[in-house]
C-alpha cells in the first residue's frame, strides 16, 4: 500500500542504493593504497648507537614483532607512500637496500627486496591492514636489521 | 379372487395390460357384479381426469439448448478472469527491476564493507616467496598478523666496516 502511495519515494530509494553501490565499487576499485616502510634496528641494548637518534618503535608495532628475541627495536627510517590501484613503487630503504611494492588484485602485494640493485627476496602475499610483512636479517653484534613494510590504509 | 385382486384386475384391464384370458375373466366379473362395473366406471372417471397432468412440462427451448446454456454456465465460472489489459506504468516497471537490483546491491555492498574492514582476502592463505637467499625463512606469525622473511642479507660482513646501525643509513 506504502508503495502505491509513494511510488516516487520508493523509486528514489531504489536509485539511491544502487547509486552508492556504484560509487562504492568504483571508490574500491580506483581506491589508493596507504603504505609505510620502516627500517628498524633490533637489539637488546636499551639505547641507539652513539650520536643516533633513533626513536623506539611503536606498541603495536613491538607487540607484533614479538616472535623475534630482541628486546628493543629502534626506528632507523620511516617511509610513508601511497600506490594507485595495480601500481608498483620502488622506495629505498637504505643506500644498499630498495623495496618494491606492487599492489595485487584485492589485498595483494608483492614485495621485492633489492640489495644493492639485485633481487634478493621476492614474496607474493595478502596484506590486509595492519597486517605488516618483515623482510630482516641479521647485523653486527648480534643485532638485526628489519623493513616493516605496513599497510596502513 | 381376492376383493383387492378384482380392483387390481380392473385397473390393469383399464390400462389395457391384460393378456386375453384375464381380460375375458374381468369381462365376466363385470357382467355378474354390479359393484366391479361401478368401480370401473369410477376408475374411468379419475383416469380420464388425470390426463391433463401427466402431460409433461414443455420447455420453450430444445433440450440440447437448454443443457448446454446450462454447461457454458459451469464453464464460465471455473475458467480464469481475464487479465488486466490497461497498460502497466512505468514508475511500477522500474519498481519491478530495481527491487531485484536494490537486494543485490545490498548483499554486494555488504561483502564490500566486511571485505574490507576485516581485511580478508582470497589468497590470505597463499604465501609465494622467491628468494635468492638459499638460507633465507619464512615465518608466519598469525597471531601477531605479521609474517618474517629471515635472509642472509645483507651479510655481516656488509655491515662490519660500520657501526652499529649506521649501516642501514
Amino acid at each position: 500500500m506504502r508503495c502505491k502511495l509513494f511510488p516516487t519515494a520508493t523509486l528514489l530509494w531504489h536509485i539511491a542504493v544502487v547509486g552508492s553501490l556504484g560509487a562504492s565499487v568504483s571508490k574500491a576499485q580506483g581506491a589508493d593504497l596507504k603504505f609505510q616502510v620502516q627500517l628498524v634496528w633490533a637489539t637488546d641494548d636499551s639505547r641507539p648507537p652513539t650520536g643516533k637518534d633513533y626513536k623506539p618503535v611503536e606498541g603495536g608495532i613491538k607487540s607484533q614483532l614479538r616472535a623475534l628475541k630482541w628486546k628493543n627495536y629502534f626506528e632507523v627510517k620511516r617511509i610513508d607512500f601511497t600506490l594507485a590501484a595495480g601500481s608498483q613503487k620502488r622506495v629505498a630503504i637504505s643506500e644498499k637496500c630498495e623495496l618494491n611494492v606492487r599492489d595485487l588484485s584485492g589485498s595483494n602485494v608483492e614485495v621485492i627486496l633489492f640489495g644493492r640493485g639485485k633481487e634478493v627476496a621476492r614474496v607474493k602475499q595478502a596484506l590486509p591492514k595492519g597486517e605488516i610483512l618483515v623482510p630482516g636479517g641479521n647485523a653486527p653484534n648480534e643485532t638485526a636489521w628489519l623493513a616493516i613494510v605496513k599497510r596502513v590504509d | 379372487m381376492t376383493e383387492y385382486q378384482n380392483q387390481l384386475k380392473l385397473q390393469s384391464h383399464l390400462d389395457g395390460e391384460l393378456s386375453e384370458a384375464e381380460a375375458s375373466e374381468v369381462v365376466s366379473l363385470l357382467a355378474r357384479d354390479p359393484e366391479a362395473v361401478a368401480l370401473l366406471a369410477e376408475l374411468r372417471q379419475t383416469s380420464e381426469a388425470l390426463v391433463g397432468f401427466e402431460d409433461g412440462i414443455r420447455l420453450p427451448e430444445s433440450r440440447d439448448f437448454f443443457w448446454s446454456k446450462i454447461q457454458r454456465e459451469i464453464e464460465g465460472q471455473h475458467s480464469p478472469a481475464p487479465e488486466r489489459t490497461s497498460p502497466v506504468p512505468w514508475s511500477a516497471r522500474l519498481r519491478r527491476l530495481l527491487m531485484p537490483a536494490t537486494g543485490f546491491a545490498v548483499v554486494a555492498l555488504l561483502a564490500l564493507v566486511v571485505t574490507r574492514e576485516t581485511g580478508s582476502g582470497p589468497a590470505q592463505s597463499s604465501v609465494e616467496t622467491s628468494l635468492a637467499d638459499s638460507g633465507a625463512l619464512v615465518y608466519h606469525d598469525f597471531s601477531a598478523r605479521a609474517t618474517f622473511v629471515w635472509l642472509a642479507y645483507p651479510a655481516d660482513d656488509e655491515f662490519s666496516e660500520e657501526d652499529e646501525g649506521a649501516g642501514f643509513e
